[in-house]
């Protein structure tokens, strides 16, 4: 599965608009919760933060336990003053942090 | 982490069979407890009020792996007095936790949707605070259907 | 041969050489045979031997028909005698009844009072809960139960008793249970009521890919196209403007080849086509295979369903496609049509089952159970294991024969793939 995330999100809108974001990552999310066929378990990994801001300003986060499905989906809104950029990141159980970064157009 | 007790994993991933589900009854009711503890950490141990809160869950899910969960709560998004986080819980899951939502005055909107894992049939639970330190409460019940052709 | 005289190199002109050979055995005239596309017809197009994917119920079910074969025992010609009246425990008969390790039991088809706590039962069968007021007498309950053919021939009910999968005492148990069903059901809420119960209505964006995981086929298989094979060559090397040249032809497909006397579908199109051509292996149920498979039929999405149902070897296939759908199989006995065709539009258990129109435009579909792509083929597997029986390797005849005759019910449907299921 390609691991780039996925992002869909306005790429105009008008000043004090809200507007919907949508994101995903490609993610397996192994809930340490499940045995391999030895009945070892297979240790937990997941995706256990993501955070989204605005222009370097925080504008929603989520605290992701095993409990959020493979693929973790977060849709949110954000209200848009000013054109920018919006940066994504997602954390890993094992420190890696994926970032992704989408641009809109604030009239 | 909560160590991994009675009630049996979900079962995710790669291999072929959906969820296996044992063990019911009384762990449902101590799962009902540990949601309840988890909320209780969450406020403080402050009186959450009813209301404000809309969560949107599929009436049966046709699995337990992906259904989607939409949260939002009725209540200003402004600079002084927003909605700052919300918990959502699970009285059926191996753990209480699922996830928890951090809102800003820039969210525009105290409203989230992901897609969560349900072991069973299960009521959720979700908790808002607001920036002044108000709790508000809601839960709603969600029915993970069974299978046809059994095991 | 020109459009094959585009690929140049020894092992690909053999091919070409071979095929042309094969044709001209099948009988096929020289014009169609320059038309007709390489594909490699020696090899199997699938894994052997066969192994069962990793996770599914390991079951020997030598003992019973499958598509392939007949060895099921035949249906009782009289119902048996009972020397006493029966002494079972009505508990252990409650449990029985819902017991998921026995093929779904009871429960899946009927709704039984407050067996199984009356969570979400099917209503593939009669509504039991008030039997015990009917005055049945033991023994046409025991023989009801071990097998309902005795009684009714064209019954979709399994043998339990006749196919080993409850005991005579089992039975007993279940017989006791059901003469103290004397009230209706207690559902806890309405949705527990197959009557009441809405059918699952399939709202999501499949073309999504924030939708449906089962996007990345359509990506991998744009790199695949252009990834070039050990001997040089990739699909691009032919076909480069695959989103012209394939705009319906998944549409068209499964059909009849005469150099390897089976339908094939896109699935096994791929692997001989590509085997023959770049010389790579994407066997079927591979990752690659089915990436390419969900590719070359969503680059037809839109276009609608247009079989050959005229030729006379597709009718021949249709036919045998349409016999064996009606097949009795497995343990539980059941045929397609039992469940896709009779029950068709009814709960089994929780799950609603569909009629054969509308299970193939969508396929391969991303599922959401599973977190994989399924095509039809392990679709057809999948539903063989579930009600006990061996499946066939996915590129067996029959098969073929199934695909064709389930292609034909689905006429005029808008390809839409991939799909998105539970």
């Amino acid at each position: 599965m390609a691991e780039k995330p996925r992002l869909k999100l306005p790429k105009e809108a008008k000043k004090g608009d809200i507007i919907e974001i949508k994101t995903l990552i490609p993610h397996i999310m192994e809930s340490g919760q499940r045995k391999d066929k030895d009945g070892k378990t297979i240790p937990r990994k997941i995706i256990n933060k993501f955070t989204a801001e605005f222009n370097g300003k925080p504008v929603f986060s989520a605290t992701i336990e095993p409990a959020v499905a493979a693929n973790p989906y977060l849709q949110f809104t954000a209200k848009v003053e000013e054109s920018g950029t919006f940066k994504f990141s997602w954390t890993d159980d094992d420190g890696t942090v994926t970032t992704a970064e989408e641009q809109i157009t604030v009239a | 982490m909560r160590k991994l007790t009675r009630r049996a994993a979900l079962a995710v991933g790669a291999s072929g069979v959906a969820l296996t589900v044992v063990g019911w009854g009384s762990d449902a009711r101590a799962a009902a407890k540990e949601a309840a503890d988890e909320v209780a950490k969450f406020t403080g141990g402050k009186t959450a009020e009813q209301g404000k809160i809309s969560i949107e869950l599929p009436e049966i899910a046709e699995n337990g792996n992906t259904v989607p969960l939409t949260v939002s709560v009725n209540a200003p998004m402004t600079a002084d007095n927003y909605v700052s986080d919300v918990l959502v819980v699970s009285e059926g899951n191996p753990n209480p936790g699922m996830i928890t939502f951090h809102f800003t005055p820039l969210s525009g909107k105290a409203e989230a949707q992901t897609r969560i894992r349900l072991a069973a049939t299960q009521n959720i639970v979700v908790v808002a605070k607001t920036s002044g330190g108000q709790f508000y409460i809601g839960q709603k019940q969600v029915k993970v259907t069974i299978g046809g052709c059994g095991g | 041969m020109t459009r094959s005289g585009i690929v140049a190199g020894g092992l690909a002109v053999a091919a070409v050489i071979v095929a042309s050979a094969l044709l001209f055995t099948n009988g096929v005239s020289a014009q169609s045979a320059k038309r007709a596309p390489q594909l490699e017809t020696k090899d199997d197009a699938s894994a052997r031997p066969w192994k069962r994917y990793a996770g599914w119920p390991a079951r020997d079910e030598a003992k019973f028909n499958t598509l392939g074969n007949l060895a099921s025992p035949p249906p009782p010609t009289a119902p048996r005698k009972l020397s006493a009246p029966i002494d079972g425990d009505a508990k252990k008969g409650a449990e029985l009844v819902a017991d998921r390790n026995r093929g779904g039991s009871c429960l899946a088809c009927h709704t039984m009072g407050p067996a199984g706590g009356a969570a979400l039962p099917g209503n593939v069968g009669p509504d039991l809960s008030e039997l015990g007021n009917a005055g049945r007498e033991d023994e046409w309950l025991f023989n009801y139960v071990y097998d309902a053919r005795v009684y009714n021939p064209d019954t979709v009910m399994p043998p339990w008793g006749g196919h080993g999968i409850f005991n005579d005492q089992e039975i007993g148990d279940i017989v006791v249970f059901l003469k103290t069903l004397k009230s209706p059901a207690p559902y806890k809420t309405e949705l527990d009521n197959p009557d009441k119960r809405p059918a699952p209505v399939e709202k999501r964006d499949n073309l999504d890919p924030i939708e449906n995981p089962g996007m990345w086929a359509v990506d991998k298989a744009q790199e695949l196209w252009k990834q070039k094979s050990s001997i040089g060559f990739s699909c691009n090397t032919c076909h480069s403007e695959p989103k012209e040249t394939f705009k319906t032809w998944a549409a068209s497909m499964p059909k009849w080849e005469p150099r390897l006397n089976k339908v094939l579908g896109v699935e096994e199109f791929v692997t001989r086509h590509t085997k023959a051509t770049t010389g790579d292996v994407w066997l079927m149920e591979t990752d690659e295979n089915r990436a390419m498979a969900v590719y070359l039929r969503y680059l037809a999405n839109g276009t609608p369903i247009a079989i050959d149902t005229s030729s006379a070897d597709s009718k021949a296939a249709i036919e045998r496609g349409k016999a064996l759908s009606q097949r009795k199989v497995g343990e539980l006995n059941f045929a397609c049509t039992d469940c896709h065709g009779k029950s068709a539009n009814h709960w089994i258990r929780g799950q609603w089952l569909g009629e054969p129109k509308g299970q193939f435009d969508h396929f391969p579909t991303w599922r959401t159970s599973l977190l994989a792509i399924w095509d039809i083929r392990q679709r057809f597997q999948w539903c063989q294991v579930n009600i006990r029986d061996d499946e066939l390797p996915p590129d067996a005849k029959e098969y073929g024969d199934l695909e064709i005759y389930l292609a034909s019910q689905n006429d005029g449907l808008k390809l839409n793939v991939p799909g998105i299921r539970h």
